[in-house]
C-alpha cells in the first residue's frame, strides 16, 4: 500500500494468476514427471523391457525443456510478479519463511542438478546408476513441493500462526496436508497425461498398449488421490472461507460455478483415464490431448477457487488483498491512510478529488481498475451520492469487526464480506466519495462541457 | 505531496541474525555472478567467433556450457534475490515497480536467450549455422544485464524514484549507469574467454587437435586481454562517477574498504600483464590456470566490494531504520540441514555418474 503501484489494464491479480498457472502446471509435472520416470526406467531395468526405457528417455527430454527451462524461469516469475503486484505481502511472506524458501533453493539445486545430469547420461552409465540419478531428481522435484505447499496454504489458512506468529504453525496450517494430498495426485495424473503422448510414439502396437495402459494407471492413481485430497481440504476449511463457494447460497456465485467445474472436468477426466485403462489399444492422439486438457483444467480450476477464497485477504485474517494489516486499521483511522501510503499520495493535489484519487490508488487500485479488469466506473454509474455514502460508511464500519473482535472475524456475516474494510479519517472517506461521483458518465460530460 | 517515498520498514522481525543473510547473500551471489558471466561473455564470445578462432568448435562449447550456466545462474540467482528481500525489500520492490515492465519482461528475455540457445545447440549438432542465433542469445542477455543494472542502481537512490515515476526513461539517467554496465560485460566475456583458454588447453593435454584447440585459447585470451584493458579504464570511470558522498564515505572506510578495492585492481593489472605474457597458450598451461584463479580472485573483491557501496550509498535512507530480529532457529537449522544434504547428494551424483561406467560389452542406461 505504501509502495509505488503498477497500473494494469488487466488488472494484478489476473495477471498473477496466469504466471502463477502455467508454473504450476508446469511445476506440478516436474514432481510427477520425475516420480513417473524414475518408476518406469526401474520397470524397464527390472523387466529388460526396452520399450519402457524408450518412454522414459523420451519423457525426460520433455522433463529438462520443460521443467529446467520453463518451470525454472516462471517460479522466477511468479516471484517478480507478485513482488510487482503484491509487494508488501510478498515482503511478510519472505519475513515469515525466509528459511523455508532456502530450504527448497537446496532441494531445487539438486533437482536442477540431477535433471540435466540425468538427461546427459543416457546411453554412457551402467543403468541401475542411472535409475539412482532420476529417483534423487525425484525426491529433490517432491520436496520441493512439501515446503511450498506450506507456504501456499498459509495465506489461506494461518491457523495457529496468528496466535504464536511460529514459522512451525504457520507451515503445518490446517490445509497443508490436505492440499500436500491433492497436489501429489495432481502430479501423478499430470505426468500420466504427459507421458500418455509420449508413449504414442511407440511405433510396436503391443508395446504402445502396454505403456499406454501404465500411463492410465498413473491417471487413474493421480485422479483419485486428487480427489481425496480435494474433499480433505474443503472439509479442513474455517467456515468463512467455504461459505465463499459452497452451501446453499454461496457469496460468490462464480466461484461456486468454478468449484463446480473442476469437480466435473475431474469427473470427466477419471471416465477418459478408465476408458484407456480398459481399452489401450483404442487409444488416439486426440484422446490422450482431450484428456492432458481436462487435467490442465481440473487444476487450473482448483487454483482459481483456491486463490478466490481468500478474498478479502491476501493473507487471511493478517493482511488485506490491498496490503493493508488487520492490525493497523485503528492507527490508519486516526492517521490517515495517505500518512502511509506515500505513493499514492502523490496524486492528492490539494483539491477534494486529488485527494478521493490519492486514496482510491491506496485502497482500491490492487483489486479495481478504472476501466479495466472490475472497472469501478461502471459499478459507481448507478448509484446516487447517498446510497455511494452509505456503502462506503458500512465499508468503513466493517473495520470495527476487525479492530474490536478478538480473533479472526466471521466475514460471511459481514455486508460486504469479500471487500476490506475501508480506512482512513473522515476528510478521507469524504474525497473518495466525491472521486467516485465524480467518475460517473454526468459529471464527467459536465466537466468537459464546462472546458 | 510526500517527499519521502521509501516504504515503511516490514513490522516483521528479521527471522535471523542481520550478518547471517549479508554473509549467505554475498556468498550465493559470487556463485550466481560466475553462472552468469559464463553465460553472458559465452554468449557474446559464441556470437562473435569466426573461422579463425575455433568457429564451430567454439561455439559448440560455449552453447553446451551453457545448457547447464543458465540452469545454474537461475538457481543461484534465486538465493540471494531472496536474501537480498530480507534485509533491503522496500528499497528494492520500490525499484522493480517503478520500471515494471521492463523488470516483468525479464523473463521474456531469459525464456527466449534459454530456447534460443538449445536450438543453436541442435542446429550445430546437426552440422547447420547457428551464427545468427547465437547473436540473439548474446543480445537477449545483454539486455537482462542492462535491466538488472538500471534496477539496481535505482535501488540505490531514492531520490531518484520521484522522477523515475514520472518520467521512467530517466531510470537510465544515472551517471554510473553506463560504466556499470559495461563494467559487468566486460568483466562477463574476460572471464569466459579464460574460461575458454583454459577449457581448450586441457583438452589439449587430453589428445585433442592442437590446431583448433590453440585457435579456441587463443581467441578466448586476446578477449580477456583486450576487455581487461578497457576494464582497468572503464572501473576507474565508474568509481569516480559515483556520487560524491558515496566516493567520500567509501574512501574514508579504512582497510575494510580499501584492502578489497587495491586487491581488486591489483589483480587486474596482474591479469593484464600475464594475459600479455602469454604467446602459445598450449605451451604455457600454468600461465593459463594462473589468469583463471586471478579473474575468479578479482570477482571475489570486487563483489565485496560491490556490497560495501550498498550500504554508503543507502546509509541515509536507512539512518532511522531500526530492525527487530526474533530469530527462527529451527528453520535456520532446516535450510543448513538440506542444503548440506542436497550438497552432498549431488557431489554423489556427479561422482556416480562419472565413475558408474559400462565396462566393454556391457549395456549402458
Amino acid at each position: 500500500m505504501d509502495y509505488p503501484i503498477w497500473d494494469l489494464a488487466m488488472g494484478g491479480g489476473v495477471l498473477i494468476g496466469i504466471v502463477a498457472i502455467a508454473h504450476v502446471i508446469v511445476s506440478h509435472f516436474a514432481v510427477g514427471g520425475g516420480i513417473a520416470i524414475a518408476v518406469t526406467e526401474t520397470l524397464a531395468i527390472r523387466r529388460g523391457d526396452p520399450t519402457l526405457r524408450g518412454l522414459a528417455k523420451r519423457s525426460s527430454l520433455m522433463l529438462i525443456l520443460v521443467s529446467t527451462v520453463f518451470g525454472a524461469i516462471s517460479g522466477v516469475g511468479i516471484w517478480v510478479t507478485i513482488g510487482l503486484v503484491q509487494p508488501a505481502a510478498t515482503s511478510s511472506l519472505i519475513h515469515l519463511f525466509v528459511w523455508g524458501w532456502a530450504a527448497e533453493w537446496g532441494f531445487f539445486i539438486l533437482e536442477v542438478a540431477t535433471a540435466l545430469l540425468y538427461w546427459a547420461t543416457w546411453e554412457k552409465i551402467r543403468p541401475r546408476a542411472h535409475v539412482v540419478i532420476g529417483w534423487l531428481y525425484a525426491f529433490a522435484a517432491f520436496m520441493s513441493l512439501v515446503i511450498i505447499q506450506g507456504i501456499i496454504s498459509f495465506m489461506l489458512t494461518p491457523g495457529r500462526w496468528l496466535e504464536t506468529r511460529s514459522f512451525w504453525d504457520g507451515i503445518f496450517n490446517p490445509t497443508y496436508a490436505p492440499g500436500l494430498v491433492l497436489r501429489t495426485g495432481i502430479c501423478l495424473f499430470l505426468a500420466g497425461a504427459f507421458m500418455a503422448l509420449s508413449a504414442l510414439r511407440e511405433a510396436e502396437l503391443s508395446a504402445r498398449a502396454r505403456l499406454t495402459r501404465l500411463m492410465a494407471g498413473y491417471q487413474v492413481a493421480g485422479i483419485l488421490i486428487a480427489y481425496g485430497g480435494y474433499r480433505w481440504w474443503e472439509a479442513a476449511l474455517p467456515d468463512s472461507v467455504r461459505t465463499i463457494f459452497g452451501g446453499d447460497t454461496p457469496l460468490l456465485a462464480t466461484l461456486a460455478a468454478t468449484r463446480s467445474l473442476a469437480l466435473w472436468l475431474l469427473t470427466a477426466y477419471l471416465a477418459f483415464a478408465l476408458l484407456t485403462l480398459l481399452l489401450p489399444r483404442a487409444q488416439r492422439w486426440p484422446v490422450a490431448a482431450i484428456a492432458l486438457i481436462l487435467a490442465a483444467g481440473f487444476f487450473g480450476s482448483y487454483e482459481r477457487l483456491r486463490e478466490g477464497s481468500r478474498k478479502p485477504f491476501v493473507i487471511r485474517d493478517h493482511m488485506f488483498s490491498n496490503g493493508i494489516l488487520v492490525g493497523e486499521i485503528a492507527s490508519l483511522n486516526e492517521k490517515g491512510i495517505l500518512s502511509k501510503a506515500v505513493w499514492a499520495a502523490r496524486e492528492d493535489d490539494g483539491t477534494t478529488i486529488g485527494k478521493g484519487r490519492a486514496v482510491f490508488r491506496a485502497q482500491c487500485s490492487s483489486c479495481h481498475t478504472l476501466d479495466g479488469y472490475l472497472a469501478i466506473r461502471p459499478l459507481v454509474a448507478t448509484v446516487d451520492e447517498d446510497m455511494l455514502g452509505g456503502i462506503l460508511g458500512t465499508l468503513r464500519a466493517q473495520g470495527e469487526a476487525f479492530t474490536q473482535g478478538d480473533g479472526p472475524v466471521a466475514t460471511e456475516k459481514l455486508d460486504y464480506p469479500l471487500m476490506p474494510p475501508l480506512v482512513g479519517t473522515d476528510e478521507e472517506v469524504e474525497a473518495l466519495k466525491a472521486y467516485l461521483i465524480g467518475l460517473q458518465p454526468s459529471h464527467t460530460e459536465e466537466v468537459a462541457r464546462a472546458n | 505531496m510526500p517527499t519521502n517515498l521509501v516504504p515503511a520498514l516490514d513490522p516483521a522481525p528479521l527471522p535471523g541474525p542481520p550478518w547471517l543473510f549479508h554473509l549467505l547473500w554475498v556468498v550465493t551471489f559470487l556463485v550466481h555472478l560466475l553462472f552468469v558471466n559464463a553465460v553472458l561473455g559465452g554468449s557474446i564470445l559464441a556470437a562473435l567467433a569466426g573461422p579463425r578462432t575455433g568457429g564451430r568448435e567454439t561455439q559448440g562449447f560455449f552453447v553446451a556450457a551453457n545448457s547447464w550456466a543458465i540452469s545454474f545462474a537461475i538457481t543461484f540467482g534465486i538465493a540471494p534475490l531472496l536474501f537480498m528481500q530480507v534485509l533491503f525489500g522496500r528499497f528494492f520492490y520500490s525499484a522493480t515497480i517503478l520500471v515494471a515492465w521492463a523488470w516483468f519482461g525479464m523473463l521474456g528475455l531469459l525464456l527466449a536467450g534459454y530456447y534460443l540457445n538449445y536450438v543453436a545447440k541442435y542446429r550445430l549438432r546437426d552440422g547447420k549455422p547457428a551464427t545468427a542465433i547465437l547473436g540473439v542469445e548474446a543480445l537477449c542477455f545483454l539486455a537482462i544485464a542492462a535491466i538488472q543494472v538500471t534496477v539496481n542502481l535505482l535501488h540505490l537512490r531514492p531520490a531518484r524514484w520521484q522522477g523515475v515515476a514520472d518520467r521512467a526513461w530517466s531510470a537510465l539517467a544515472d551517471p554510473t549507469f553506463l560504466p556499470r554496465f559495461l563494467h559487468f560485460v566486460l568483466a562477463a566475456v574476460a572471464m569466459a574467454g579464460v574460461m575458454l583458454a583454459f577449457v581448450a588447453v586441457r583438452r589439449a593435454a587430453r589428445g585433442a587437435d592442437a590446431a583448433t584447440s590453440r585457435s579456441m585459447a587463443g581467441y578466448g585470451l586476446k578477449a580477456a586481454l583486450v576487455t581487461t584493458m578497457l576494464q582497468l579504464a572503464d572501473g576507474f570511470w565508474l568509481l569516480f562517477a559515483l556520487p560524491e558522498d558515496v566516493l567520500r564515505s567509501f574512501m574514508r572506510g579504512g582497510a575494510a574498504t580499501m584492502v578489497p578495492l587495491t586487491l581488486g585492481i591489483l589483480a587486474g593489472v596482474v591479469l593484464l600483464v600475464v594475459l600479455a605474457q602469454i604467446t602459445d597458450p598450449l605451451a604455457q598451461a600454468a600461465k593459463v590456470r594462473r589468469v583463471a584463479e586471478l579473474i575468479v580472485g578479482a570477482i571475489v573483491v570486487m563483489v565485496v566490494t560491490r556490497h560495501q557501496l550498498r550500504d554508503f550509498y543507502l546509509s541515509e535512507a536507512r539512518a532511522d531504520e531500526q530492525v527487530t530480529v526474533a530469530t527462527q532457529w529451527g528453520a535456520l537449522l532446516l535450510f543448513l540441514a538440506v542444503f548440506v544434504l542436497c550438497l552432498g547428494l549431488v557431489f554423489y551424483a556427479f561422482r556416480r555418474a562419472a565413475t558408474d561406467r559400462p565396462s566393454q560389452g556391457e549395456q549402458a542406461a
